[in-house]
């Protein structure tokens, strides 16, 4: 459920410097020339170098025919097959309904989820009455909830809508919540002695604070979105790249299973990235502070 | 800065202290226990004077200036500003705490600027007040940076910046010049006692430097810890403040000294 979590936890650190000798140890830490660390094009390269060299070990699997080409096709095959699902059209007709099914959905879920992440972020009561019920509904997987949605609304298109919206509410309503509940009391004390009114300080204190937990939610949300996406297009559908896995998988044409995971990697990658450059947007003091060399 | 100092003017004769401290105590509950942080704290300051009040680490100092804010009003005893009981924070009172406090995402003109959000001056007036106080500072040429450009004792100079920015009544001070270089530091023990006198401010300085606490407080409180509580309150002769090597400065930061517990055979602390 949460790989966007594990994989970059981030460290957040909203609190306000221990005094000013801690200030200047940690700029001259900054300083001190550490362990090599890679470069925005060298740490790119870097991740690409393993799916590179995965690549040139299956292409000489295939080549050497060590692996049965029923089981993992060779890339050439598959360089076949994408090129023509591009040119027929269909590998857009399909990522563009799994797109937009994402894009509801998770617009769904972060809508709901920051409403009720901020309402239980500022509120106790309502974070006392809402907070039990998400956490429980948390832990079990909304797939699991699928069977009983069926019931309700079908098995079209809002019951997509709601399964990936909800996967993707989940980790906002959190993160928004911690976000906010998490803003330093220092920052908090410094604006009832600068006579902060409500907006002051939820403009100046409690809203900048919160936003790198708000855009960890809204990240592991949109990776949420995803995975729900592909199981539910796999469960319920007849379009969509879940359901080109589905169908490549039972006319044992593992290409269009191997093409359409890929193409969901990608797709989700690229909205993490956009999100990621919001992100960046929405923090300008963090932007101008990195380091230039 | 070597100007010869003129005493402050007493505004308007008043019968009542500035700022009126008595029997104050305060403790925090650690584990489950009380532990006396202040005991029995009584102080008055006359408006337009500055006290400047040393003590060891922990004594208390902070709390007695978060007291006198208003951000906690859980304590004995009474602490009353122009004869008013203090009920909150309030915009006559500022304060420069002990690490810098800047908000990171705003910009160091940003962050004076929010000192005077509700100051009732209109926009261009705000600027100019932000401009005016961080050139006071030095800092002019860096209206547009974010705290994490800044060195810790810019950082410092900011919340100066800030703290001063409203005009304020009550100043309080904690360690606002821990962080600086000598030479700034002796600068702007300048500009502060400047401006205090200027504005008739009454300020409170808690400070570890001894030479500081004599060359800008009218008087000395001398706080011994555990629980914290005024071991001395010393004038501060006009000649002292005006002069750093004159006898009486010398002879006064000696007897600082000795109240806390320093002693003055060898290693003479600065
Ligand atoms: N919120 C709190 N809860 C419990 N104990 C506290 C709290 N705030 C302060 N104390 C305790 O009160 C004592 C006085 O703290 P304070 O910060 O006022 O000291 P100080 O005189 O300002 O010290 P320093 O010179 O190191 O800044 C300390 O022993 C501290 O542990
Ligand atoms: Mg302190």
């Amino acid at each position: 459920m949460s790989l966007a979590e594990t994989l970059d936890k981030p460290a957040f650190d909203t609190s306000p410097r221990d005094g000013a000798a801690a200030d200047t140890a940690a700029r001259r830490h900054t300083r001190r020339p550490g362990p090599s660390r890679p470069t925005a094009l060298g740490s790119v390269l870097l991740g690409l170098s393993f799916p590179f060299a995965l690549l040139v070990v299956w292409w000489w699997a295939a080549r050497l025919g060590l692996v049965p080409e029923q089981i993992l096709p060779a890339p050439a095959t598959i360089y076949e097959t994408v090129s023509s699902l591009i040119t027929d059209g269909t590998l857009a007709t399909h990522l563009e309904v799994s797109t937009h099914r994402v894009l509801v959905g998770f617009g769904l879920g972060a809508v709901f989820g920051l409403v009720f992440g901020a309402a239980a972020g500022l509120s106790p009561t309502v974070r006392a009455f809402l907070y039990p019920p998400v956490q429980a509904v948390a832990r079990v997987n909304v797939l699991a909830w699928m069977p009983l949605l069926t019931l309700f609304m079908g098995i079209d298109e809002p019951l997509k809508y709601v399964v990936i919206g909800w996967s993707a509410a989940i980790p906002i309503i959190l993160g928004t919540a911690r976000g906010i509940e998490n803003v330093s009391p220092a920052f908090r004390e410094l604006g009832r002695v600068l006579h902060f009114n409500t907006r002051d300080t939820l403009r100046l204190v409690v809203l900048p604070g919160a936003v790198p937990s708000i855009f960890a939610g809204l990240r592991e949300g949109l990776a949420n979105a995803w995975q729900t996406l592909v199981l539910a297009e796999l469960f319920a559908s007849f379009e969509g790249l879940g359901y080109l896995m589905t169908w490549g998988r039972q006319l044992f044409q593992l290409d269009l299973v191997i093409i359409a995971m890929i193409v969901v990697a990608l797709a989700g990658l690229a909205m993490d990235l956009a999100l990621r450059w919001v992100e960046r947007r929405a923090q300008p003091w963090k932007r101008e502070t990195r380091d230039v060399h | 800065m070597n100007a010869p100092f003129s005493a402050p003017v007493p505004s308007i004769a008043t019968a009542l202290p500035a700022l009126d401290i008595r029997h104050v105590s305060k403790a925090f509950v650690v584990d489950g226990k009380a532990v006396e942080v202040l005991a029995d704290i009584s102080l008055s300051v006359e408006a337009g004077s500055f006290v400047s009040i040393v003590g060891a680490s922990g004594c208390g100092k902070s709390t007695l200036l978060r007291l006198i804010l208003g951000l906690d009003l859980d304590y004995a005893g009474d602490i009353h500003l122009d004869g008013q009981p203090v009920e909150g924070p309030g915009p006559e009172r500022s304060i420069v705490f002990q690490e810098h406090r800047l908000l990171p995402w705003l910009t160091v003109e940003g962050n004076v600027g929010a000192a005077l959000l509700h100051s009732g001056l209109d926009a261009a007036a705000r600027r100019r007040s932000v401009a005016e106080h961080l050139e006071l500072v030095g800092l002019e040429a860096f209206a547009k940076a974010y705290p994490a450009q800044l060195s810790g004792g810019m950082a410092q100079r900011v919340a100066i910046a800030r703290a001063l920015a409203n005009r304020p009544r009550f100043l309080l001070l904690d360690e606002p010049l821990g962080a600086l270089d000598a030479l700034t530091r002796l600068r702007l023990q300048g500009e502060l006692k400047r401006i205090v006198a200027h504005e008739g401010a009454t300020a409170v300085l808690v400070t570890h430097d001894v030479d500081e606490a004599v060359f800008l407080g009218h008087r000395i409180v001398v706080l011994h810890p555990r629980p914290g509580r005024i071991a001395a309150v010393l004038e501060v002769p006009e000649e002292a403040r005006a002069d750093r090597s004159s006898p009486t400065f010398v002879a006064l930061r000696d007897r600082v000294l000795e109240l806390l517990g320093v002693s003055l055979g060898e290693g003479r602390a600065r």
